[in-house]
């Protein structure tokens, strides 16, 4: 079945994002991104080093086939310096993709969603695939949305915290509002929280800290790159209803309708 | 001077309390850490059990910072210095060998400092004195900042608009130490100039902050007092910081008396192992803070403790005025590095531990003063 994923007027194979910014090296981090399967990776734009390709995660990420590249503007306060960011982004890695992440705050990471609405106008005008991180709001997802975003991006739970789908509950309300795909970005630990995330209905997931962080990150990226594709099989197949008394297999009322 | 800390500083409810094994084993894991979870991590009891914290720091660490170790260097500018301060080489009544950079210098060191990849710059001055005051220190934010990223400054308190100045010029983040938070002892290893003003100091991070700064990184001077009274305040003064400026990088240094010109010596020695507990301690009290070593610790511990609560470094660290290039003049060190290890030789080594050596981590795309919502 050809199950393909179209983000604006991008077509990807995997529903698996990746993160880039936690590896203990360039090579490992490759490693993990091929084991994955993934065709798209989001690398800061903090962590361009034109200067010094040892200390570059662009340069080695670029020369990987297959896979597409979306600079993000994690460091940026406001919307002003995030489409600063994206453009010098795009400048540099020719890519249409954004991933547009403004948190003030840098040490929960949390987004802000008033700073983020303002760029996404902004970088939607200049003719970017935006894909906006942020809270698990319906409200905004749609505000998103109408304003021309190629996704929208709730998070999971904060980053790095590896406290999985808290915030499925709302993330259920935005996948069924959503005429773009839903991916849901931060927070998971597992390739079973991954699974349960296409299940529900997200179009993907993006990862890094559960693949990074992971005592052998290439084998977290395979893990992964199987739970994304067995929850999106599942979702597909159509799970069964859930109810809340027992079914019987064998219709309670059957002799209603026999013969004596 | 008045010698009250305020309330929102003041550690003692919590410096005083027993804790049973118990107590620190729920605060090892505790979920919703505080000021006395912190306490019991800090207490002499926790001594037994630095590896459960080890473990505890490590996976915290981990999982907000990844597999990355940030790298800076300082680069002294002046060490001209009017101070007092007991424990340090550069005090006005050392017998140091004085210098300051001027312009080409500053260039010519600026030049080595980029070939050698760093993006994060910390400037370092004395107290305030004519030969590096605002202007001056204006001139070098802004010098810095054509060749690198990320330009920090460790130089006197300032008034709120002399921040903003800096900020102007390019620069993103201010270290002040208190040194240590106990006034009495404040007092006594500060004896004359504008430093005796504890107060002023207590309060320059706010400066800085409302004049535009992105980050400030606090800490105390472990030897001067009781370390856990200044742990506590360091704690409690980060979360002040945290709360109010809530945009705002909040980052945590450790460091601990060096041997220096003036022979001073801790009347509160704080030994390896008490320095590994306090990081491991702030870093589960704090799981999304930043914590720094640097080059006055010796590579063993630096080594062991990279990624054990630890996510950023110094290396390559020089305490004379420039020394990077072949430029500047001959001038006394502030206090002796004790790891020397150039800068290949330290990333080898934090690579073969599974950390990634990290030199740039922002983007000068992101230079402007930063505005808070006024708290």
């Amino acid at each position: 079945m050809n199950d393909v994923l179209k983000i604006g007027d991008q077509e990807l194979g995997s529903r698996l994002f990746l993160g880039t910014g936690k590896f203990s090296g360039t090579q490992a981090m490759i490693d993990a991104v091929k084991a994955s399967g993934t065709e798209l990776v989001t690398v800061a734009l903090r962590r361009f080093n034109r200067d010094q390709a040892e200390d570059d995660l662009y340069g080695p990420l670029s020369q990987l086939e297959k896979v597409r590249l979306m600079p993000n503007t994690s460091g940026a306060m406001n919307a002003k310096e995030a489409v600063r960011a994206a453009v010098l982004g795009r400048e540099l890695s020719k890519s249409p993709f954004v991933k547009l992440e403004i948190h003030p705050n840098p040490h929960h990471l949390l987004p802000d969603p008033i700073e983020t609405y303002e760029a996404a106008i902004e970088l939607v005008k200049q003719d970017f695939l935006v894909l906006p991180y942020i809270p698990a709001d319906p409200v905004l997802a749609k505000r998103l949305e109408d304003i021309g975003c190629a996704a929208v991006m709730p998070l999971g739970a904060a980053i790095g915290t590896g406290k999985g789908l808290s915030t499925a509950e709302m993330i259920k309300i935005i996948i069924r509002d959503a005429n773009v795909p839903v991916v849901v970005d931060a927070g998971l630990r597992s390739p079973s929280e991954a699974a349960c995330a296409l299940e529900m209905g997200c179009d993907a997931v993006l990862v890094n800290s559960a693949i990074a962080a992971a005592e052998d990150p290439a084998a977290m990226g395979a893990a992964f790159k199987t739970g994304v594709e067995a929850g999106r099989m599942a979702r597909n197949a159509g799970l069964m209803p859930t109810s809340e008394v027992a079914v019987a297999s064998s219709p309670l009322t059957s002799f209603l309708s026999a013969n004596d | 001077m008045n010698k009250k800390l305020p309330d929102w500083l003041n550690p003692e409810p919590w410096l005083n309390l027993e804790f049973s094994p118990a107590d620190i084993e729920r605060a090892i894991s505790a979920d919703a850490p505080n000021e006395k979870t912190l306490a019991a991590l800090l207490s002499p009891q926790a001594a037994d059990y630095l590896e459960p914290m080890a473990r505890r720091a490590q996976a915290i660490t981990r999982r907000h910072f990844g597999r990355t170790i940030s790298l800076y260097t300082p680069l002294y500018l002046s060490n001209f210095c009017n101070g007092g301060c007991l424990y340090c080489g550069l005090a006005a009544d050392r017998r140091a060998k004085r210098a300051v950079l001027n312009e080409a210098q500053l260039r010519h060191e600026m030049e080595a400092i980029k070939n050698m990849h760093f993006e994060e710059l910390v400037l370092l001055t004395g107290e305030r004195m004519p030969e590096a005051d605002v202007p001056y220190l204006e001139q070098c934010v802004a010098i810095a900042a054509e060749y690198i990223h990320q330009v920090v400054v460790e130089v006197f308190p300032m008034a709120e608009e002399e921040y903003r100045t800096l900020a102007n010029a390019g620069c993103t983040g201010v270290t002040l130490y208190q040194e240590t938070y106990d006034p009495v002892i404040y007092e006594k290893m500060h004896r004359w100039g504008d430093k005796r003003d504890f107060h002023a100091r207590i309060d320059a991070p706010d400066r800085a902050l409302s004049g535009g700064m992105r980050a400030i990184g606090i800490g105390a001077l472990l030897g001067l007092a009781d370390p856990r009274f200044d742990m506590l305040c360091v704690y409690r003064h980060a979360k002040y910081l945290l709360k109010k400026y809530w945009q705002a990088g909040v980052s945590i240094s450790f460091p601990r008396i060096r041997p220096q010109m003036g022979g001073f010596e801790p009347d509160f020695p704080v030994d390896e192992k008490m320095l590994a507990q306090y990081i491991f301690a702030m870093r589960i009290c704090l799981p999304e803070t930043p914590l720094l070593l640097s080059t006055r610790e010796p590579r063993r511990v630096r080594d062991g403790m990279a990624g054990l609560g630890i996510s950023k470094m110094s290396i390559a660290s020089k305490t004379t005025v420039g020394g990077y290039s072949d430029d500047a003049e001959e001038s006394t060190e502030q206090f002796e590095i004790s790891d020397e290890r150039n800068i290949p030789e330290f990333c080898d080594m934090l690579r073969a531990k599974g950390l990634e050596p990290v030199f740039k981590n922002w983007d000068a795309a992101y230079r402007e003063p930063a505005h808070y919502a006024k708290a």
